[in-house]
């Protein structure tokens, strides 16, 4: 008992894992369904390949989230 | 000097550092790269645009300049419907661009970072890997719109862009008070977005140059492919969300004779 007392758990380090991990899942979530129905649209219609610059403003909007969640693990200490 | 196992992390600095002071006014080494990137650019896009013409240009950066400018200026004609109004406001998102892009793409060189350093700090820091820099972007492009708005539609017709609809209703206020608080969420986001896009790239090819230990020159080079990709989908991004804030700002919904006119 004496032995784990004196040690002190930095519990801002299971904060940045949960922060990264989660933060990331919805961004990845996000770009996976932006690639499948791109695809879906390709398959269905090839004409819409043209919107391949458009998907990719959509996957830049949709990172965002996930490069807030990476940069705020640098406030926790 | 080859330490494998290296005592202290990756060096990572969200925010610029204080170079010298000027009177009372900070200098951060992300305004002086900024100051050179300028200079640079303006140098550059001079001598490139001496060598274009309109027979077909020679060489590898006036073709290279020239797609890029006909690439923003064909978006800018889709977006906003005709070509006389893209004449007018195509140089100022090209400029915006070319802005974006060769700060994003010069940070990539290794002359920035740790490499040379004054003082404590390092003596260069690419400009759009600092909060103010692409804050005070976001603020000029976002500035330009409400004035090009103003500009196409008059002072009146903007402002009932926010508030449209009948004015004795007391939602249309609401309505368009979250209007106006929109425009300063898109102020943000296109800031948040830039930066945090080049810095977190900054931070990966530190990370991974890093593990590399006595390889880390080798270990970073994907990262660094990577971001010469993702600074030019940046700049990109960055120019497509203010030209469709500009198209918006300046439709109506009644010009739709406009929309039909074919580039």
């Amino acid at each position: 008992m004496e032995l784990f007392a004196s040690e002190t758990i930095n519990t801002g380090v299971i904060a940045k894992g949960i922060l990264v991990g989660f933060g990331g899942m919805g961004p990845a979530i996000a770009i996976g369904l932006l690639g499948s129905s791109y695809m879906n649209a390709v398959s269905r219609n090839p004409e819409s390949s043209k919107f391949l610059g458009q998907l990719f403003v959509f996957v830049g909007m949709a990172e965002l989230f996930g490069l807030i969640a990476f940069a705020s693990i640098f406030i926790i200490s | 000097m080859f330490n494998i196992l290296a005592a202290s992390g990756p060096q990572i600095a969200i925010a610029p550092e204080e170079l010298f002071q000027i009177g009372d006014v900070m200098i951060t080494n992300s305004m002086l790269y900024g100051w050179v990137v300028a200079v640079f650019m303006i140098v550059f896009l001079f001598i490139i645009s001496r060598k274009i013409t309109v027979m077909g240009s020679k060489g590898f950066f006036p073709r290279a300049v020239e797609a890029l400018t006909e690439f923003i200026y064909d978006f800018v004609v889709n977006s906003l419907g005709s070509r006389e109004r893209a004449r007018k406001y195509a140089p100022f998102f090209t400029a915006l661009f070319f802005f974006a892009l060769i700060n994003n793409w010069m940070g990539l060189l290794p002359i920035v970072g740790h490499g040379i350093t004054y003082g404590e700090a390092p003596l260069l820091r690419p400009f759009t890997a600092d909060f103010n820099g692409t804050l005070s972007m976001a603020l000029v492009a976002m500035v330009l719109v409400q004035v090009f708005a103003i500009r196409e539609s008059g002072a009146v017709g903007h402002i009932r862009h926010f508030f449209a609809g009948n004015l004795l209703n007391p939602l249309t206020y609401v309505i368009g008070l979250s209007e106006v608080f929109t425009e300063f969420t898109r102020l943000f986001s296109l800031g948040l977005r830039l930066f945090l896009n080049v810095v977190i790239g900054e931070i990966l090819i530190a990370i991974f140059a890093y593990l590399g230990g006595i390889f880390g020159f080798a270990s970073a080079v994907p990262f660094t492919l990577v971001e010469v990709f993702v600074g030019l989908l940046q700049a990109y991004i960055f120019v497509l969300l203010t030209v469709s804030y500009l198209s918006m700002a300046i439709s109506h919904g009644d010009d739709h004779e406009e929309a039909a006119v074919k580039s």
